[in-house]
């Protein structure tokens, strides 16, 4: 009978990005049981977008819950504002929501990647994404004046207009980046060393992701197709703008990464369907009244589904709002998939899950 | 094997980093910048102070004269706009690209900041309070010289002959 | 807009029936309940491979009572939403859902933390530190 160890990777440790605690108990170097601990981040937003902001102003307190997928907070915010108010927004304004979405997304997709290949021991692959990247802050800079924060999104509408000369770079350097996005998938999908640390490795099966409800390309790495994108279009025209699932079959840290860069493709051919085919109309819609009733609305930001529930009482303060990060849902799934495997894979396995512990402990 | 040519391959390429500040990054021309007033064209509404989440923008109110003035703090804003689309009066408050500048601790920016903000409130509130109490004197001042005139009216009245 | 509108039933039985006439449109549908017979309602609603689970939230209503949500969607498309509602005392303890719901823990956790009520088996200390203000999400009585 061999010893067991406990062994803690801290919240403050070299390998993680966020921070986040776990306890592992190991035997002879194999991982047997996992525990976490979230909330080191927790500021309390969900208090203070009730009893200090108004309603108007609530899209840029919670635009600051996380700072890789602030777009895709205002976004699902604004929209269920809107279903409170019941309003309807011009078609102008969802194709530009669109776009800054999947530019959200092509930024974020590859910061996660980059973090992959470099606790995965491949440093230069590190420094190769990262400079590849470097182009979609640019072209962030450009439409919405800002590299992290956006602040795009408002209650009606958005805030900035696509320029015309604005729309011809994004549509040049996306041509740049297609070759490059091609030597990636090459070298992600066919180098011998790093094969050898990521396949087979926090393999998470078909009937786990069932039975600990993961969403988000964890799920889709495992062979089912769940996308919010994928669904009825009530509020966003996914379908009409070209959108499509992209699945693999095998669970592990391989099939994340072909997952992410498979979906790269897809919001690349979204951008440039966008801006080819973008309609006249208004930015934003004039309004008054004070919201009321209950309203709950899903988005899909980079790491999954994004869930907001708000409920007014006709004044100018909310009564409550609910905000659930996809993080929050992966928790469960996540402990379970370190078991069985090496301690030394474990930092290429928080890295594969792309935890984003400001949304989940808001 | 490719990996290992790359390698010795990228040995003669250029390197990928800008030298900065030698060579400028990209900068937009219409990048979100500090917000600039035109007092000229201003109503003095006070709409955009409603409308401005972490609260950069606040009037304060002369008790004597009634007149008032706009603060603005660099610092405490997030270059987000609302105030300029809530403005009723187009020109009276614009962005500019201007990027904002790191503060220094002799500015005093946090607490000097809040104690303006609080003054700037109770100020109001003082000129409001003092507004109200001298309509009050005033209305006082009318209704006793009516009382006055009603009286003097009266005491005539019974020296006329009755018909 | 007004695809989303909400039905009410209090019947595990009657719930079954209605949920294969709704989803061919996008329905959310809001089943009332209450805590003893929750686990049964859970139980006869939900199959691993067509639900999955989103979150649990509470909303207080003053006067110590609050309201609980439980949420679910659907894997099929349209993929409506589901959302079971029970309205309690914030003394009384509320039971879990774990056994039928295995993700559920962590969200029990959470709300136990931040509204200050006690849920069966959950873990005290996941989202709040030992020195922080007790139960953040209250209504504060003046």
């Amino acid at each position: 009978m061999a010893t067991q160890y406990n062994i803690p990777v801290g919240a403050q440790h070299i390998a993680l990005l966020e921070p986040l605690h776990f306890k592992f108990t190991t035997e002879n170097e194999k991982i047997m049981k996992a525990e976490a601990n979230v909330g080191y981040v927790h500021r309390g937003i969900e208090q203070a977008c009730c009893s200090k902001f108004k309603f108007r102003q609530v899209s840029f307190v919670v635009g600051r819950v996380c700072g890789l997928c602030s777009i895709s907070h205002t976004t699902c915010y604004s929209q269920v504002a809107e279903k409170l108010m019941q309003l309807d927004i011009s078609k102008k304004a969802k194709y530009l929501r669109m776009l800054v979405i999947e530019l959200d997304r092509i930024h974020s997709h590859l910061l996660c990647l980059s973090h992959v290949a470099e606790n995965s021991g491949f440093e230069a692959l590190f420094m190769k994404t990262m400079a590849y990247r470097e182009f979609s802050m640019e072209l962030l800079e450009a439409v919405c004046g800002n590299r992290i924060q956006y602040d795009f999104s408002i209650v009606g509408g958005v805030t900035r207009d696509l320029r015309p000369d604005v729309a011809k770079m994004v549509l040049e350097k996306l041509k740049i980046f297609k070759p490059q996005l091609d030597e990636l998938v090459d070298i992600y999908s066919n180098n011998y060393t790093l094969g050898l640390k990521n396949k087979g490795v926090g393999v998470i099966a078909k009937d786990d992701v069932y039975r600990l409800s993961a969403v988000g390309p964890f799920a889709r790495a495992a062979g089912i197709p769940i996308d919010v994108r994928n669904e009825t279009e009530d509020t966003l025209p996914w379908k009409e703008a070209g959108f499509e699932v992209v699945t693999e079959t095998t669970g592990d840290v391989y099939a994340r990464n072909l997952v992410r860069l498979k979906e790269l493709y897809v919001s690349m051919r979204i951008i440039e369907n966008v801006i080819n085919g973008l309609p006249e109309g208004d930015l934003a819609v004039d309004f008054k009244g004070f919201p009321s009733g209950e309203a709950i609305n899903r988005l899909e930001a980079p790491r999954g589904e994004l869930f907001y529930y708000a409920k007014g009482n006709k004044t100018q303060i909310l009564e409550r709002l609910k905000i659930k990060a996809p993080t929050f849902s992966n928790v469960a799934a996540m402990v379970h998939g370190f078991h069985d495997n090496e301690y030394a894979s474990a930092p290429a396995i928080i890295g594969s899950y792309d935890p984003c512990l400001s949304c989940t402990s808001r | 094997m490719k990996s290992f040519f790359d390698a010795i391959g990228n040995l003669f390429k250029k390197p990928v980093t800008t030298e900065f500040p030698v060579q400028q990054t990209y900068i937009p021309d219409d990048y979100r910048g500090l917000i600039v007033f035109e007092e000229s064209l201003c109503i003095w509404c006070r709409k955009c102070e409603m409308a401005c989440p972490p609260g950069a923008i606040v009037f304060s109110q002369d008790i004597e004269t009634g007149k008032q003035e706009y603060h603005y703090s660099p610092y405490v804003c997030i270059y987000c706009k609302e105030c300029v689309r809530a403005c009723p009066a187009p020109g009276a408050l614009l962005q500019s690209s201007e990027p904002g500048h790191p503060g220094l601790k002799e500015e005093n920016l946090n607490n000097g900041w809040n104690k303006l903000f609080d003054e700037s409130l109770e100020s109001r509130a003082a000129y409001a309070a003092e507004k109200k109490r001298k309509q009050a004197e005033q209305k006082a001042a009318t209704d006793k010289a009516k009382a006055e005139a009603a009286a003097e009216a009266a005491k005539q009245n019974p020296e006329q002959p009755i018909e | 807009m007004n695809r989303i509108t909400t039905v009410q039933v209090c019947d595990a039985t009657k719930l079954i029936y209605i949920q294969k006439l709704i989803t061919k449109t996008k329905i959310m549908t809001r089943i009332e309940t209450s805590f003893e017979t929750l686990k049964n309602d859970v139980a006869a609603f939900y199959k691993m491979d067509k639900h999955h689970f989103i979150t649990m939230n509470g909303v207080d209503l003053g006067n110590d009572e609050i309201e609980y949500q439980w949420f679910f969607c659907d894997y099929e498309y349209p993929c409506a939403e589901t959302m079971f509602v029970a309205k309690a005392n914030a003394n009384v303890m509320v039971p879990s859902i774990r056994e039928v719901v295995e993700p559920a823990w962590v969200a029990e956790a959470e709300l136990s933390d931040l509204m200050g009520v006690e849920i069966e088996n959950a873990d005290k200390g996941f989202m709040l530190d030992v020195d922080s203000d007790e139960a953040p999400l209250r209504k504060k009585k003046k």
